[in-house]
Protein backbone atom coordinates (compact mmCIF):
# COMPACT_ATOMS: atom_id res chain seq x y z
CA UNK A 1 0.00 0.00 0.00
CA UNK A 2 1.85 3.06 -1.20
CA UNK A 3 0.87 6.67 -1.61
CA UNK A 4 0.84 6.25 -5.42
CA UNK A 5 -2.10 3.86 -5.22
CA UNK A 6 -4.14 6.64 -3.66
CA UNK A 7 -2.81 9.39 -5.93
CA UNK A 8 -4.17 7.88 -9.12
CA UNK A 9 -7.85 8.40 -8.24
CA UNK A 10 -7.53 12.02 -7.14
CA UNK A 11 -9.65 13.69 -9.79
CA UNK A 12 -11.76 16.63 -8.69
CA UNK A 13 -14.51 16.22 -11.28
CA UNK A 14 -16.40 12.94 -11.35
CA UNK A 15 -15.18 11.84 -7.93
CA UNK A 16 -14.19 8.21 -7.91
CA UNK A 17 -13.82 6.90 -4.34
CA UNK A 18 -11.05 4.62 -3.32
CA UNK A 19 -12.07 1.82 -1.00
CA UNK A 20 -9.61 -0.48 0.70
CA UNK A 21 -11.09 -3.86 1.56
CA UNK A 22 -9.45 -6.08 4.15
CA UNK A 23 -10.77 -9.54 3.36
CA UNK A 24 -10.22 -12.63 5.44
CA UNK A 25 -8.39 -15.42 3.66
CA UNK A 26 -10.91 -18.17 4.34
CA UNK A 27 -14.26 -16.59 3.43
CA UNK A 28 -14.37 -13.08 2.03
CA UNK A 29 -11.26 -13.30 -0.13
CA UNK A 30 -12.61 -16.52 -1.60
CA UNK A 31 -15.96 -14.72 -2.03
CA UNK A 32 -14.21 -11.93 -3.93
CA UNK A 33 -12.45 -14.56 -6.02
CA UNK A 34 -15.79 -16.21 -6.77
CA UNK A 35 -17.26 -12.86 -7.79
CA UNK A 36 -14.44 -12.59 -10.32
CA UNK A 37 -14.66 -16.13 -11.68
CA UNK A 38 -18.48 -15.92 -11.81
CA UNK A 39 -18.06 -12.68 -13.80
CA UNK A 40 -20.17 -10.56 -11.47
CA UNK A 41 -19.51 -6.95 -12.32
CA UNK A 42 -18.51 -4.55 -9.57
CA UNK A 43 -16.78 -1.14 -9.54
CA UNK A 44 -13.02 -0.97 -9.79
CA UNK A 45 -12.83 1.47 -6.87
CA UNK A 46 -11.78 -1.28 -4.54
CA UNK A 47 -8.31 -2.46 -3.54
CA UNK A 48 -8.35 -5.80 -1.77
CA UNK A 49 -5.87 -6.66 0.95
CA UNK A 50 -5.91 -10.26 2.07
CA UNK A 51 -5.54 -10.89 5.77
CA UNK A 52 -5.65 -14.24 7.52
CA UNK A 53 -8.56 -13.31 9.78
CA UNK A 54 -10.51 -10.16 10.67
CA UNK A 55 -9.48 -10.92 14.25
CA UNK A 56 -5.92 -9.91 13.40
CA UNK A 57 -7.01 -6.47 12.14
CA UNK A 58 -5.34 -3.76 14.14
CA UNK A 59 -7.83 -0.94 14.91
CA UNK A 60 -5.04 1.58 14.24
CA UNK A 61 -4.65 0.17 10.71
CA UNK A 62 -8.15 1.37 9.78
CA UNK A 63 -7.30 4.95 10.75
CA UNK A 64 -3.91 4.71 9.06
CA UNK A 65 -5.60 3.58 5.85
CA UNK A 66 -7.98 6.56 5.99
CA UNK A 67 -5.09 8.87 6.83
CA UNK A 68 -3.21 7.73 3.76
CA UNK A 69 -6.11 8.86 1.60
CA UNK A 70 -8.61 6.01 1.29
CA UNK A 71 -12.23 7.22 1.14
CA UNK A 72 -13.62 4.09 2.70
CA UNK A 73 -12.49 0.96 4.48
CA UNK A 74 -14.29 -2.35 4.24
CA UNK A 75 -13.52 -5.16 6.63
CA UNK A 76 -15.00 -8.41 5.39
CA UNK A 77 -14.90 -11.67 7.28
CA UNK A 78 -16.61 -15.01 7.78
CA UNK A 79 -20.16 -15.14 9.09
CA UNK A 80 -20.40 -15.34 12.90
CA UNK A 81 -19.83 -18.93 13.90
CA UNK A 82 -17.96 -19.79 10.68
CA UNK A 83 -14.57 -18.34 11.63
CA UNK A 84 -11.68 -20.60 10.66
CA UNK A 85 -10.03 -19.62 13.95
CA UNK A 86 -13.26 -20.06 15.98
CA UNK A 87 -13.72 -16.54 17.35
CA UNK A 88 -11.68 -14.13 15.21
CA UNK A 89 -14.75 -12.44 13.72
CA UNK A 90 -16.35 -12.07 17.16
CA UNK A 91 -13.20 -10.27 18.31
CA UNK A 92 -13.45 -7.97 15.29
CA UNK A 93 -17.13 -7.31 15.91
CA UNK A 94 -16.35 -6.01 19.40
CA UNK A 95 -13.36 -4.03 18.20
CA UNK A 96 -15.47 -2.52 15.40
CA UNK A 97 -17.46 -0.43 17.90
CA UNK A 98 -14.26 1.16 19.13
CA UNK A 99 -12.96 1.68 15.60
CA UNK A 100 -16.16 3.56 14.73
CA UNK A 101 -15.88 5.69 17.86
CA UNK A 102 -12.22 6.46 17.12
CA UNK A 103 -13.04 7.42 13.52
CA UNK A 104 -15.90 9.63 14.69
CA UNK A 105 -13.74 11.29 17.35
CA UNK A 106 -11.30 12.38 14.65
CA UNK A 107 -14.13 14.00 12.70
CA UNK A 108 -14.59 11.45 9.92
CA UNK A 109 -17.99 9.99 9.06
CA UNK A 110 -18.12 6.53 10.69
CA UNK A 111 -20.06 5.30 7.63
CA UNK A 112 -16.74 5.25 5.78
CA UNK A 113 -15.81 2.14 7.73
CA UNK A 114 -17.88 -1.00 7.33
CA UNK A 115 -17.73 -4.49 8.71
CA UNK A 116 -19.50 -7.13 6.63
CA UNK A 117 -19.76 -10.88 6.58
CA UNK A 118 -19.20 -12.56 3.22
CA UNK A 119 -18.75 -16.31 2.89
CA UNK A 120 -16.74 -18.10 0.22
CA UNK A 121 -19.91 -18.95 -1.69
CA UNK A 122 -21.29 -15.40 -1.73
CA UNK A 123 -19.65 -13.96 -4.83
CA UNK A 124 -22.88 -12.19 -5.77
CA UNK A 125 -23.19 -10.67 -2.32
CA UNK A 126 -19.60 -9.41 -2.48
CA UNK A 127 -20.19 -7.72 -5.84
CA UNK A 128 -23.45 -6.16 -4.61
CA UNK A 129 -21.74 -4.98 -1.44
CA UNK A 130 -18.95 -3.24 -3.37
CA UNK A 131 -21.50 -1.59 -5.68
CA UNK A 132 -23.53 -0.38 -2.70
CA UNK A 133 -20.54 0.85 -0.71
CA UNK A 134 -19.08 2.69 -3.71
CA UNK A 135 -22.38 4.54 -4.14
CA UNK A 136 -22.51 5.31 -0.42
CA UNK A 137 -18.97 6.75 -0.41
CA UNK A 138 -19.72 8.74 -3.57
CA UNK A 139 -22.60 10.38 -1.69
CA UNK A 140 -20.35 11.14 1.28
CA UNK A 141 -17.74 12.73 -0.99
CA UNK A 142 -13.94 12.61 -0.80
CA UNK A 143 -12.31 11.86 2.54
CA UNK A 144 -11.11 15.00 4.39
CA UNK A 145 -7.67 13.39 4.46
CA UNK A 146 -7.33 13.78 0.72
CA UNK A 147 -6.74 17.47 1.33
CA UNK A 148 -4.17 16.79 4.04
CA UNK A 149 -0.49 16.43 3.38
CA UNK A 150 0.21 12.92 4.58
CA UNK A 151 3.96 13.18 4.67
CA UNK A 152 5.15 12.34 8.15
CA UNK B 1 -10.21 23.07 4.23
CA UNK B 2 -7.76 25.69 5.49
CA UNK B 3 -4.27 25.03 6.81
CA UNK B 4 -5.11 25.09 10.52
CA UNK B 5 -8.03 22.66 9.99
CA UNK B 6 -5.74 20.33 8.06
CA UNK B 7 -3.14 20.59 10.78
CA UNK B 8 -5.74 19.89 13.48
CA UNK B 9 -7.09 16.88 11.59
CA UNK B 10 -3.59 15.50 11.11
CA UNK B 11 -2.70 16.00 14.80
CA UNK B 12 -5.95 14.46 16.01
CA UNK B 13 -5.59 11.45 13.72
CA UNK B 14 -1.97 10.83 14.70
CA UNK B 15 -2.94 11.05 18.37
CA UNK B 16 -5.84 8.60 17.87
CA UNK B 17 -3.61 6.15 15.97
CA UNK B 18 -1.04 6.33 18.79
CA UNK B 19 -3.82 5.90 21.38
CA UNK B 20 -5.11 2.79 19.60
CA UNK B 21 -1.59 1.39 19.69
CA UNK B 22 -1.13 2.20 23.39
CA UNK B 23 -0.85 -0.79 25.75
CA UNK B 24 -3.40 0.71 28.16
CA UNK B 25 -6.20 0.91 25.61
CA UNK B 26 -5.28 -2.42 24.01
CA UNK B 27 -5.41 -4.09 27.39
CA UNK B 28 -8.91 -2.89 28.24
CA UNK B 29 -10.19 -3.56 24.72
CA UNK B 30 -8.82 -7.09 24.92
CA UNK B 31 -10.61 -7.59 28.23
CA UNK B 32 -13.91 -7.79 26.38
CA UNK B 33 -13.01 -11.32 25.37
CA UNK B 34 -12.96 -12.46 28.95
CA UNK B 35 -16.10 -12.91 31.01
CA UNK B 36 -16.09 -9.91 33.27
CA UNK B 37 -17.63 -9.28 36.61
CA UNK B 38 -19.02 -5.85 35.60
CA UNK B 39 -21.99 -5.38 33.30
CA UNK B 40 -21.54 -4.51 29.62
CA UNK B 41 -22.77 -0.91 29.98
CA UNK B 42 -20.32 -0.05 32.75
CA UNK B 43 -17.50 -1.78 30.88
CA UNK B 44 -18.16 0.14 27.65
CA UNK B 45 -18.35 3.43 29.54
CA UNK B 46 -14.98 2.70 31.13
CA UNK B 47 -13.38 1.87 27.77
CA UNK B 48 -14.86 5.03 26.19
CA UNK B 49 -13.43 7.21 28.93
CA UNK B 50 -10.01 5.52 28.68
CA UNK B 51 -10.11 5.96 24.90
CA UNK B 52 -10.83 9.67 25.26
CA UNK B 53 -8.08 10.08 27.87
CA UNK B 54 -5.56 8.25 25.71
CA UNK B 55 -6.47 10.37 22.65
CA UNK B 56 -6.04 13.59 24.60
CA UNK B 57 -2.78 12.46 26.20
CA UNK B 58 -1.35 11.47 22.85
CA UNK B 59 -2.35 14.87 21.47
CA UNK B 60 -0.38 16.49 24.30
CA UNK B 61 2.68 14.27 23.91
CA UNK B 62 2.48 14.66 20.12
CA UNK B 63 2.51 18.46 20.45
CA UNK B 64 5.47 18.31 22.86
CA UNK B 65 7.35 15.98 20.54
CA UNK B 66 6.80 18.38 17.66
CA UNK B 67 7.39 21.72 19.38
CA UNK B 68 9.60 20.93 22.40
CA UNK B 69 8.83 22.51 25.79
CA UNK B 70 5.39 24.16 26.04
CA UNK B 71 3.20 25.85 28.66
CA UNK B 72 -0.34 24.71 29.52
CA UNK B 73 -1.74 27.66 27.59
CA UNK B 74 0.28 26.80 24.49
CA UNK B 75 -0.75 23.16 24.77
CA UNK B 76 -4.41 24.18 25.02
CA UNK B 77 -4.05 26.28 21.89
CA UNK B 78 -2.35 23.51 19.93
CA UNK B 79 -4.63 20.68 20.98
CA UNK B 80 -7.93 22.54 21.25
CA UNK B 81 -8.48 21.16 24.76
CA UNK B 82 -9.49 23.17 27.83
CA UNK B 83 -6.51 24.35 29.97
CA UNK B 84 -8.08 22.67 33.02
CA UNK B 85 -8.17 19.37 31.13
CA UNK B 86 -4.53 19.85 30.08
CA UNK B 87 -3.56 20.37 33.73
CA UNK B 88 -5.27 17.09 34.70
CA UNK B 89 -3.33 15.24 32.01
CA UNK B 90 -0.07 16.97 32.88
CA UNK B 91 -0.48 15.83 36.51
CA UNK B 92 -1.16 12.26 35.40
CA UNK B 93 1.68 12.24 32.87
CA UNK B 94 4.11 13.71 35.41
CA UNK B 95 3.14 10.99 37.87
CA UNK B 96 3.96 8.29 35.32
CA UNK B 97 7.23 10.04 34.52
CA UNK B 98 6.34 10.83 30.91
CA UNK B 99 6.62 14.61 31.44
CA UNK B 100 9.00 16.84 33.34
CA UNK B 101 9.17 20.54 34.06
CA UNK B 102 11.52 22.52 31.84
CA UNK B 103 11.76 25.96 33.39
CA UNK B 104 9.29 28.84 33.19
CA UNK B 105 7.91 31.15 30.53
CA UNK B 106 5.66 34.16 31.24
CA UNK B 107 5.12 33.01 34.85
CA UNK B 108 3.96 29.58 33.65
CA UNK B 109 5.70 26.26 33.90
CA UNK B 110 7.10 24.78 30.74
CA UNK B 111 6.70 21.05 30.25
CA UNK B 112 8.70 18.71 28.06
CA UNK B 113 8.80 14.98 27.38
CA UNK B 114 11.01 13.12 29.83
Amino acid sequence: MTKDVFEEEKTEEGFEPLIVAYCCNWCSYAGADLAGTSRFEYPTNIRIVRIMCTGRMDPALVLETLRMGADGVLIAGCHPGDCHYQKGNFMMEKRYDYIKKAVKSVGIEPERVRLEWVSASEGGKFAALIREMTEQIKELGPSPFRAVDNSK
Amino acid sequence: MNMSDKEKLRRKTDATIDALKSPRLRWVMGRSQIKMEIDEGKYRKAVDSIMQEENERHMITGALKEKGALTVEELAELTGLQPSRIVQHVIALRRTGALTEAGEKDDQYLYKLA
